[in-house]
């Protein structure tokens, strides 16, 4: 018993005398750092490291998908073979798990206490978008659905069947919405948006392919109807096997019960307002005709 | 479960530095757990508002592209009112606008529109489908009937083979019994011997006919002379 306290002050006067953690003493884990493979050392100098002999294969810059060269394409010599047909205008989708999701929020870099949209994850780098190579959201993907324990009002632009009972599960709330490339431009970086001093502009309605997606209560779709939507959230927590917990009875009711305008961009402003960064104030147009566009559903 | 275990964390820390908290705000209490969250800080502004570069449009210096609407819209967004830009200018002119909105109706159908749209295609691919499935099932309602005559003619055509192989087993047989040694079937010899034999069968089967005829006649008469004995005591 003594020993043992007396290895206890040992080890706390040893804990007293070591230095405070700062940066200049913290190391990587042992094995959570790779090497990084340099190529063309040693005795394997004045070769090509592996890349081949010249051109586009070497340097890096390779061609698109199906491109050979200028030579007539095979896809087009022989259209017999369409799997990627039209892979250059199709919508992509970066995902974000559950498991990041909750890790976004552990770290605090996401706050639950207000609706979490792009916004709220492009800023804590959650995800990155980048509209120019096609992106139109995020898609939120069911992995880490078991360690999921947040409840938060959450929008994204898909999201599947068990990522959306997870976080319903938890008391949450999930909308599946569409933002049309320019909305989504605006949305991921709303402070460059509002340097250029433009009305926020009206969010588009989803193309033909999608407006099935959204109109369908099963993905939570913006454009569906509520009461389904109430109805299909029971039937998830049916098959899925929990009870739902009622929101209207949380502390966080109005935040939970926040939902977007069919063509509203943020939270709070509609189309047709201008936000100035510079003076913090909000622009409202009051001609007659600006509003019934901008006000137009 | 990550939570709880950084709220213990974040609780600790409460009671170790209580002061460095208010560096982390807002601090939000849920499930009775502590999380605090870093709200999000916008660069600070590398424009200078209290002293306003605003080109001159006069100026025969000034580069095009600093006279135009867009770049009046960016300096109020850089410096505010002091740009000394006409907040009303921000927005599309009437014409502008109606062009916008010509624009809109041409190529952005209204969500009716598109609802209607769908439920057009679903409805050509429903009945699409439908015909489909009724030809299928009138056809496959045929199978059992065509897989049974199937099974009777592979018979048909089996037994028939099986025929044919006896029967020209047979012939060859006699073949070798009449001439003492095996015989191609190709050869001349062959196939005379089946002529040979062919005549022969015609000439049995017609001496055959013939007999038959010759006894049904001879009974044809026999039964007509019994008639005719029968009846004449009664004419005489």
């Amino acid at each position: 018993m003594s020993a043992s306290k007396t290895t206890g002050r040992k080890s706390l006067s040893i804990l007293k005398d070591l230095p405070r953690i700062t940066l200049a003493n913290l190391r990587p884990n042992p094995g959570a750092k790779k090497e990084e493979k340099r190529r063309g050392r040693g005795v394997h100098g004045g070769g090509k490291s592996g890349r081949g002999h010249k051109g586009e294969r070497q340097r890096g810059n390779r061609p698109r998908l199906g491109f050979e060269g200028g030579q007539a394409p095979f896809y087009l010599v022989i259209p017999k073979y369409p799997y990627n047909e039209g892979h250059s205008h199709r919508l992509q989708y970066p995902p974000l798990t559950l498991r990041r999701l909750q890790y976004l929020i552990d770290l605090g870099r996401v706050d639950t206490s207000q609706p979490i949209d792009l916004t709220q994850l492009v800023n804590c780098r959650g995800v990155t978008i980048q509209p120019l190579k096609r992106h139109y959201g995020v898609n939120l993907v069911e992995e880490g659905a078991e360690q999921f324990c947040a409840k938060v009002n959450i929008e994204v632009q898909i999201a599947s069947e068990s990522a959306i009972a997870a976080i319903e599960r938890n008391g949450g709330v999930i909308t599946t919405s569409y933002y049309d490339p320019r909305s989504l431009s605006v949305l991921i970086k709303p402070v460059p948006f509002f340097m250029t001093g433009q009305p926020i502009p009206r969010r588009m309605l989803p193309g033909e392919d999608q407006v099935k997606y959204y109109t369908d209560p099963g993905n939570r779709g913006y454009l569906a109807d509520p009461e389904k939507i109430r109805q299909a959230r029971l039937a998830l927590a049916q098959k899925y096997g929990y009870v739902l917990p009622d929101i209207s009875k949380d502390e966080l009711c109005d935040m939970l019960a926040m939902r977007k305008g069919i063509r509203q961009i943020f939270y709070g402003l509609s189309a047709g307002w201008i936000v100035n960064m510079a003076e913090k104030k909000i622009l409202k147009p009051t001609d007659e005709k600006l509003l019934q566009y901008y006000n137009a559903q | 479960m990550a939570a709880s275990v950084l709220g213990r964390r974040a609780a600790l820390l409460t009671d170790a530095i209580s002061v460095s908290l208010k560096a982390f705000s807002p601090i939000i209490c849920y499930h009775g757990v502590l999380l605090q969250t870093a709200g999000y800080h916008a660069n600070p502004s590398r424009f200078n508002v209290k002293e306003p570069f605003i080109p001159d449009k006069q100026n025969e210096r000034t580069p095009e592209w600093q006279k135009t609407a867009k770049h009046d819209r960016k300096l109020f967004g850089r410096y505010g009112s002091s740009s000394g830009i006409d907040p009303s200018t921000l927005w599309p002119s009437r014409a502008q606008l109606e062009e916008i909105i010509a624009e809109e109706k041409q190529w952005q159908p209204s969500l009716e529109e598109m609802l209607q749209n769908i439920a057009v295609k679903d409805k050509e691919l429903a009945d699409k489908r439908r015909a489909r499935e009724k030809l299928i099932a009138a056809n496959m309602a045929k199978m059992p009937d065509m897989v049974a005559k199937w099974r009777m003619e592979k018979r048909e055509a089996r037994e028939k083979k099986k025929e044919e192989k006896a029967k020209r087993d047979r012939l060859l047989a006699e073949a070798q019994e009449r001439f003492g040694h095996t015989v191609d079937p190709r050869s001349s010899k062959f196939q005379d011997m089946l002529k040979d034999m062919e005549k022969e069968e015609r000439k049995k089967r017609k001496l055959l006919k013939r007999k038959k005829r010759e006894e049904e006649q001879g009974m044809f008469a026999a039964a007509a002379g019994d008639n005719a004995s029968a009846s004449g005591p009664a004419t005489s």
